[in-house]
């Protein structure tokens, strides 16, 4: 279910949220399976330790009633053998891979009794260093032979000693075969518990990325939809409705931004436009006179205000995030090529020299709003070179943007405006604008999530359009 | 051609009137929908201008309720507001037409006279143009002044054909920009008039009888002397 859902750009948190969770999973399965093994391991070595004692009384017994003749000797020994072949597999040749017992017993002035694997004579160097307690089982390293023994040691009246050994290889055998399954399960466990919290974490975080995918898109597009909230009512639903109000507040405070600036539009508008209507009324009627010239300025007066209150009112709707825009793909080069064209002679009237290097790129854009930055960016260098400079004016796709970028090697901002180029009513000392054609040109490149900068290139002025960018086109163009 | 202006600011609405009677319409002024509605119902009109922000109905409801009532003639929609938005564009596909305030009379009778060409037949394309002694070859994209070949870049042409098929009526700056240019942007340099004064030397470059004259105040208009 979760494939269908988009991946997330960049890297996923689920991670780093399912890796401590795998740990701690981890270090307590072992932990438990450690405890269990010590239980196992005790209980195989009480059983071995039991039947140790028991046979050690039944020997010592026998041993104790039988009298000291001729055939003592071969009756323990008999009695021992017999004893022996009770541990399964105590007989087998392979030695000492399989359970293995021995029987000592000593007597004072007499040849110890031996029954077990020979050679007798490090069992016997072993016995005496272990220095045993009767009655005790304890565990006796022999030189040479892989497994511990357990001892037990039953004292006789006279001075003499009954030992009974055993190396319960099968129990060791078994435990090494469940230590072999148990880790075998445990990191099983682990990775399937690692898989499961990761993919529990994934899904989660899937709907925050689907809730800041959604959001993201709401802000720059539209603010009219909503994101589901779901039937459950947990964190990530109660985020998704945290965002859904703020999308209602905000909404409600851009709508009613626009009806602000549609009313002082309107009420602002109206007089200018029976002003203008008057003044031209007056100019239609075909008559002559000085006056016409002075009806004439008015008029243009009348527009430059006009074009004043459609970037101030641009201005405000675009500082409360309310400034429409309708994208569609859109050729960068293309327009600003289309541009440069409109601006060309008029940049060759000012003896400026223009110099285009545009690579064909797509993206998506207001056409109208972009038209306008890109006009104002031109307007901008003619309205402040002097005459006779060099534009370079340049499209292409660096860095997964668009970028467009407007240099030339005039005198550049005056010394302390170059960082506060965008700011509103910001202008050199000489300029006759208003200062908000460049505030302008920022917003509309932040409204399609881009940036504007002036970068310092060493003499001129440069400034820097970034644009999200769509697709490179292959087939280079330009002049 | 009768008209009918709605527009809630009377201002506005006398000088249409002057103008759109100079012009040669008959016009009727309504300054809210109840009346525009009203006299829509009583008389036959071939137009509407229709301003957005009315008093007592949004100018958009006006024009679906005129529509619903069976009235097809064109809407030249007027609005205050500088970006247009979404739904007054879905009217201009639909083949009504919309301006901004403030805007030229020049414009205004220029889309008017747009919209109403629409309800009747088109005419055939011409494939020459000539005034006075210019000649414009529209298949081979050439002009001639008299004789000599009029050496003009592709935009320069574009230009001159729009003026020339606007013979004797004003343009302005804005008409040019939309209409050759393909742009409704509003440049605070003087690109228009310099495109102008260009094409002006070339095609009146003996300016014995110039063609091309400025109009101040106004804008630019093709004419014989």
């Amino acid at each position: 279910m979760f494939l269908r859902k988009p991946k997330p750009k960049g890297s996923s948190a689920a991670w780093r949220i399912a890796i401590w969770p795998t740990v701690a999973f981890a270090l307590g399965s072992a932990v438990a399976f450690a405890i269990m093994y010590l239980l196992i391991a005790r209980d195989i070595r009480a059983r071995s330790d039991a039947w140790l004692s028991g046979e050690t009384e039944v020997l010592a017994d026998v041993s104790r009633n039988t009298p000291r003749d001729a055939l003592y000797d071969r009756l323990v020994e008999e009695v021992a053998e017999l004893a022996s072949r009770e541990v399964p597999e105590a007989s087998d040749s392979q030695g000492q891979h399989r359970n293995a017992v021995f029987f000592l017993q000593t007597e004072p002035r007499q040849e110890p009794i031996w029954v077990g694997p020979n050679p007798k004579e490090r069992f016997l160097q072993a016995i005496q260093r272990a220095q045993l307690v009767p009655g005790v089982p304890a565990e006796v390293q022999v030189p040479g032979w892989g497994r511990t023994f357990r001892v037990v040691y039953h004292a006789y009246s006279n001075g003499g000693g009954l030992y009974l050994g055993f190396a319960d290889v099968g129990g060791a055998q078994m435990l090494d075969r469940l230590t072999e399954r148990c880790l075998m399960v445990w990191g099983a466990t682990v990775a399937l518990g690692f898989v499961i919290t990761w993919l529990a974490a994934y899904r989660t975080l899937m709907r925050v990325e689907r809730i800041s995918v959604t959001v993201s898109r709401i802000g720059s597009q539209d603010l009219s939809s909503r994101l589901p909230e779901g039937p459950h009512f947990d964190e990530i639903s109660r985020l998704s409705r945290t965002f859904n109000r703020m999308l209602d507040r905000i909404q409600s405070s851009v709508h009613q931004m626009r009806i602000l600036t549609d009313s002082v539009a309107h009420d602002l508008k109206s007089p200018v436009t029976s002003i203008r209507g008057g003044l031209e009324v007056a100019l239609s009627d075909g008559s002559q006179g000085p006056w016409r010239e002075r009806v004439a300025e008015a008029i243009d007066g009348l527009d430059r205000l006009s074009q004043l209150l459609n970037t101030t009112l641009d201005l405000a709707e675009a500082d409360a995030g309310a400034l429409q825009i309708r994208k569609e793909p859109i050729s960068l080069s293309a327009l600003v090529q289309q541009m440069v064209e409109l601006y060309q002679p008029a940049m060759a009237e000012h003896k400026h020299e223009v110099l285009t290097d545009f690579q064909p790129i797509l993206i998506e854009a207001d056409v109208s709003l972009l038209n306008r930055t890109i006009a104002n960016l031109l307007d901008n260098e003619i309205a402040h070179l002097p005459p006779g400079c060099r534009i370079n004016i340049s499209v292409r796709a660096r860095n997964g943007e668009a970028e467009l970028l407007v240099e030339d090697n005039g005198p550049g901002f005056p010394p302390g405006l170059d960082s506060r180029a965008f700011e509103r009513f910001v202008k050199g000392q000489h300029s006759a604008g208003h200062g908000l054609g460049l505030a302008f040109v920022e917003a509309a490149v932040h409204a399609h999530g881009g940036k504007a900068q002036v970068v310092d290139r060493g003499g001129g002025a440069a400034i820097v359009l970034t644009l999200p960018l769509v697709e490179v086109l292959s087939e280079k163009v330009g002049r | 051609m009768r008209l009918l202006v709605v527009e809630d600011d009377l201002a506005i609405q006398e000088f249409l009137t002057r103008a759109l009677t100079e012009a040669g319409y008959r016009v009727d002024g309504a300054s809210n929908a109840k009346k525009a509605l009203e006299l829509a119902n009583e008389e036959v009109y071939d137009g509407f201008i229709i301003d957005l922000g009315l008093p007592d109905m949004d100018g958009l409801d006006l024009i679906g309720r005129c529509r619903a009532q069976g009235h097809a003639a064109p809407v030249l929609i007027l609005s205050a507001r500088r970006s247009v938005d979404e739904r007054v564009r879905g009217l201009e596909r639909g083949g009504d037409d919309y301006l901004t305030k403030p805007f030229a009379l020049a414009e205004l009778l220029a889309r008017l006279r747009n919209l109403l060409r629409r309800s009747v037949p088109p005419q055939s394309e011409a494939v020459r143009l000539r005034v006075a002694d210019l000649e414009l070859d529209l298949v081979r994209r050439e002009a001639r002044r008299g004789t000599e070949l009029l050496q003009l870049t592709t935009q320069e042409f574009a230009l001159l054909e729009y003026l020339v098929q606007n013979v004797g009526r004003v343009v302005t700056r804005t008409m040019i920009l939309d209409r050759v240019w393909r742009m409704r942007i509003d440049p605070a340099t003087n690109v228009v008039d310099v495109q102008i004064y260009r094409l002006r030397n070339k095609v009146d470059a003996d300016a014995r009888h110039p063609l091309i004259h400025t109009i101040r105040g106004v804008g630019y208009v093709l004419k014989e002397a």
